[in-house]
């Protein structure tokens, strides 16, 4: 099984993961094969339970799979421990959140240079970099301000910012919106549209159709294994009037 | 009513939640009131026991050791003058005067002084010595004082030489009339010889002549008398009108069994001393860990604040609430710190082998009971009562979201953090955000260095204090000094520890959410581990270097006379270095077991 | 569209059929191209017809252009004063949808999953289209509105469409 196709960034062969024995034992994610390629953007979609945040989990070195083979840019990631994981977690993968879990004691641009400063960068790299990232987002103004001092749309594009800090292989989201209003969520829909024109790597697990609208391409998971893949191509039948109850 | 009915209830209720806390509470508070009853209780544990030597060997109310010139030698008018206070107006009985020789003694490798009074084998009137293993004199048989005979290790039939002449041990014996062992010389001895000091010098008896034959032209023989009074409580207006109002030169110098009581009482003053401060540095302790305990909880407890408040109750209510179940449990401690203490006493406060008997039930009055509950609960308030007072004063809304109150920002502390190395920046952001925390570590570790250093002067004077020319000669004094010293140093440690191991479980839970998504973020578990240890290390460093002065301090202030020691700077530096060391060793274990825990389960459980 | 829509639209002012054009087709956005010009005047000639609103004005001008003038009649305005106070919402269309699953379940004609899926396709690449639209839009104009209207009606469609195959996916199970 080659890894050398230089276009795909992430790909698992046959990626399990069980929680508790016997009676009890649920397969959370049950034999996933999956290709990334650069560049794509890849929305998981499906019930909750069905173990899509466990897969992500999994994708971005969080937590350890119980088996099958996880390789991310020529690494294999099922084999390594917990520090090389870390390391990696520090220069090829950035994490979003739905709840954004940004320090609440730190402003904004201080957040953003958080994954800097623990890859050894200097403050003052540090500090260029967040700045560079917050003002490509519209947030200069509110660099030295709190969390709990902005919208939510304005935190979860603050995490974004941080997930970027160091230009990472490929930008995980668990729920993005999921913790956002309809114009919140346009501002983190329309980032990430530009981010995915720039070239940036997506895999985005979610519940908002939104989101998977958008997508390259879309999974479907059900109790842990994928059952469903679409490419949303082509134009749609009917036009855009029916939609509003303009009718021929 | 109904108010008062209510915040029993919920306090009961929240208590039986948290079984488990709710024990370590109480063992922490436990440490501080057993100290305290035992320090307490060592006053007057020697006046029991001293009262059951006194009616059991028929001690007298004064003794009056006869007048001798420069050289030692008891002129006939001094004997006089003593055999003449048979007759003093209130003596109705009287003993002796019995001969009394000092003695250069050797046994068993060990070199020291007897001073031997000569008896006879019928029973005295007045101090007959309760022989409580063999029997009384007889020709070439000594009896040995109890206190000695335990100092000497020596036991009936052992062979033990006085002088030169060999003696064979026939029976152990205690008496009121002297001190024990090692305080004998308190009443009176004349140290003729270089190797017989004060603290060496022990108590025997001898037939009158085996004692006669000790006399030598240097050494010459003494004269001692008991008497017994009419009213006991005069003997020492007695025996002061006797010493000072008397004209005559070769007047005898009495003593009463007042003074020769509180001498035995000096075996435990230094004892009940090291108690005192010790328990008001557990107190200290305690209070740190109980704060530490408490701040923790009243995070927990907030979203019950709220419903509270949105139920009508006055933030005083809250407030009520909150602190009652310390301050029961306060209570509770102290009750069992008196239990533990009064049963343990005995094993502190026992006369030592020179008196009869153990204390007993050492009393225990009202007053005491009132100190060490007031203590007690004076040491769960002032743990409780500003968070429980902040939390009470939280906006309803607030409380009920359960929005925990967020660290203050420290923008300086950032910044300088942002700088360091990885685990650096992680323990200065971590401590930071609980400034509070930081420094009730910084204190317990200081409070502990000030004791174990203060602890350490005393030993070390103690031990200097040890007796000239004699091996292995137990000083009874200095060693229940000793074993005191040590309890109390464990004791210190040991609470010492589990404040450290409840800083760091505090510290670990609230720093959860830092650490998942630090780690989120790409920082190793080791570096996690590092940083959350790091996090308690610093502020024990600034602690231990703070308890070095803190201790010569102590020390200074509580000893009475004697010269002051200070310790070397290696041992000192020894001792930093070994605190940062254990301090290391016991947050790493909780902060690895923190630090490994899977990252996504926090952080789902965070935006839960 | 409802005729009671061109009605109101004449309430601010007489207007001529080209002006009502251009106004329906600004508050439309995108959408004013899928408007049928010639369903204007159907309505209008229908309004007419039934009294809501009058002609007036001069035939054909100079450059060919309809001049003609509509207003309201009192009655027209009434009509407008009712209509706006009422609460009826456009009518859902499941029931064809949920028949044509059975049908073809019934039938055995198709895989009602299948068709559920290809619906759900569908629906999503209409919300792709609806999307990117709503995000050329500025923020905060009236066409933004409505693509959100759009957006949220066609997520809650495809949330039905869930729970259906849920549904029959559980069918297919205990059958």
């Amino acid at each position: 099984m080659s890894h050398a196709d230089s276009t795909t960034v992430l790909r698992t062969h046959g990626l399990r993961k069980e929680y508790g024995s016997d009676e009890g034992l649920v397969r959370a994610v049950d034999g996933v094969d999956l290709d990334v390629a650069r560049g794509e953007t890849l929305a998981v979609m499906g019930p909750s339970g069905c173990g899509k945040s466990t897969l992500l989990h999994l994708l971005g070195g969080l937590d350890q799979p119980l088996g099958g083979e996880l390789w991310l840019d020529g690494h294999r990631l099922d084999q390594m421990g917990e520090k090389e994981l870390a390391r990696l977690r520090r220069t090829a993968v950035g994490f979003v959140f739905q709840a954004f879990h940004l320090m609440d004691e730190l402003t904004a641009q201080e957040n953003v240079e958080l994954p800097a400063l623990l890859a050894g960068r200097s403050p003052r790299a540090a500090s260029r970099r967040a700045s560079e990232l917050l003002g490509q987002f519209g947030l200069a103004d509110r660099a030295s301000h709190l969390p709990s001092a902005l919208s939510g749309g304005q935190r979860q594009r603050v995490a974004i910012a941080r997930a970027l800090a160091n230009e990472p292989l490929v930008v995980f989201a668990d729920e993005p919106t999921g913790n956002l209003d309809s114009a919140a969520t346009l501002e983190v829909l329309r980032l990430f549209d530009d981010l995915h024109a720039a070239g940036q790597t997506f895999v985005i697990v979610t519940h908002d159709e939104r989101i998977a609208a958008t997508a390259d391409r879309l999974m479907t998971m059900r109790d842990g294994a994928f059952v469903d893949e679409t490419r949303l191509t082509g134009g749609t039948t009917g036009h855009l009037g029916a939609l509003i109850g303009l009718e021929d | 009513m109904g108010r008062l009915f209510l915040v029993c209830r919920l306090a009961a209720r929240d208590v039986g939640r948290r079984r488990g806390e709710a024990a370590m509470l109480v063992l922490v508070m436990m440490a501080a009131t057993t100290a305290l009853t035992l320090g307490l209780v060592l006053h007057g544990a020697t006046a029991q026991p001293y009262a059951a030597t006194r009616a059991a060997t028929a001690g007298p109310d004064v003794v009056a050791v006869g007048d001798t010139t420069q050289d030692g030698v008891t002129t006939p008018a001094a004997l006089a003058a003593l055999q003449s206070l048979k007759q003093a107006p209130g003596v109705t009985d009287s003993s002796g005067p019995y001969p009394v020789a000092i003695a250069v003694l050797k046994f068993d490798g060990i070199t020291g002084g007897a001073e031997v009074e000569g008896r006879d084998a019928t029973r005295a009137l007045v101090d007959q010595p309760k022989v409580t293993q063999g029997s009384w004199v007889r020709p070439g048989g000594v009896v040995v004082e109890r206190s000695f005979a335990d100092a000497l290790s020596v036991h009936v039939g052992d062979l033990l030489t006085l002088n030169g002449r060999s003696f064979r041990v026939v029976g152990i014996a205690v008496t009121a009339a002297l001190p024990p062992f090692p305080e004998i010389c308190r009443v009176g001895c004349n140290l003729y010889y270089a190797q017989t000091t004060s603290d060496n010098t022990g108590l025997m008896w001898l037939t009158r002549a085996d004692v006669q034959s000790l006399a030598t032209p240097t050494a010459p023989l003494s004269y001692f008398m008991n008497l017994k009074l009419a009213d006991p409580a005069e003997a020492q207006r007695f025996a002061h009108s006797h010493n000072f109002d008397s004209p005559s030169p070769t007047a005898p110098f009495v003593t009463s069994w007042q003074s020769i009581s509180q001498q035995d009482a000096t075996l435990v003053k230094s004892e009940q001393l090291v108690m005192l401060v010790g328990s008001w540095l557990l107190a200290i302790l305690a209070v740190a860990s109980v704060a530490v305990l408490v701040g923790g909880r009243m995070a927990e407890q907030l979203r019950r604040v709220g419903l509270l408040k949105a139920v009508g109750a006055t933030p005083g209510l809250v407030a009520a609430v909150l602190l009652a179940e310390y301050l029961a449990l306060a209570v509770v401690a102290a009750v069992i710190g008196l239990v533990v203490g009064w049963s343990a006493a005995p094993l502190l406060t026992g006369p030592g082998a020179g008196l009869l008997g153990t204390p007993g039930a050492p009393p225990l009055t009202v007053v005491d009971v009132g100190v060490v509950v007031l203590v007690a609960v004076a040491v769960a308030a002032v743990a409780a009562v500003v968070p429980a007072f902040r939390s009470a004063r939280t906006s309803t809304i607030r409380a009920l979201a359960d929005t925990a109150r967020p660290p203050r920002r420290r923008a300086h502390l950032v910044n300088l953090s942002a700088r360091l190395p990885v685990p650096l920046l992680l323990a200065v952001r971590v401590a930071a955000r609980r400034p509070r925390r930081a420094v009730l570590n910084v204190l317990s570790i200081a409070v502990t260095v000030s004791g174990v250093v203060a602890v350490a002067i005393a030993h070390a004077r103690l031990s200097g204090s040890h007796l000239v020319g004699s091996s292995g000669l137990d000083n009874p004094r200095t060693d229940r000094a000793n074993e005191v010293l040590l309890v109390i140093t464990v004791m210190l440690i040991a609470l010492a520890a589990v404040n450290a191991v409840f800083i760091t479980r505090a510290t670990a839970q609230d720093s959860r959410h830092l650490s998942a998504v630090t780690r989120a973020l790409g920082a190793t578990p080791d570096q996690i581990t590092a940083g959350l240890s790091l996090a308690q290390v610093l502020p024990a460093l600034a602690g231990a270097l703070l308890g070095i002065p803190g201790g010569i301090g102590l020390y200074a202030s509580v000893k009475h006379g004697g010269a002051m020691a200070y310790p070397s700077i290696g041992w000192l530096i020894a001792v930093v270095i070994g605190t940062l060391v254990v301090v290391a060793g016991l947050t790493a274990v909780p902060a690895r077991v923190a630090a490994r825990r899977p990252v996504a389960e926090i952080l789902q459980a965070e935006s839960a | 569209m409802q005729q009671e829509v061109v009605l109101a639209m004449l309430a601010k002012e007489p207007s001529q059929g080209y002006e009502l054009r251009a106004r329906l087709d600004q508050a439309l956005g995108p959408f004013g191209e899928a408007m049928n010009a010639g369903h204007i005047y159907v309505q209008l000639g229908r309004l007419e017809k039934a009294g809501l609103i009058e002609r007036r004005g001069a035939a054909k001008s100079s450059d060919g252009r309809d001049r003609k003038v509509y207003e309201l009649t009192s009655a027209g305005q009434e009509r407008v004063t009712e209509w706006l106070a009422e609460v009826s919402w456009p009518k859902p269309d499941l029931a064809e949808f949920h028949l044509k699953l059975t049908a073809a379940a019934a039938a055995g004609l198709a895989d009602p999953i299948g068709i559920i899926d290809g619906q759900r396709r569908e629906l999503l690449r209409r919300l792709r289209d609806v999307q990117r639209a709503a995000m050329a839009e500025p923020d905060h104009s009236d066409a933004g509105l409505l693509l959100e209207g759009v957006v949220l009606r066609l997520q809650a469609d495809l949330r039905w469409l869930e729970a259906c195959e849920a549904n029959w996916t559980d069918r297919r199970g205990t059958s």
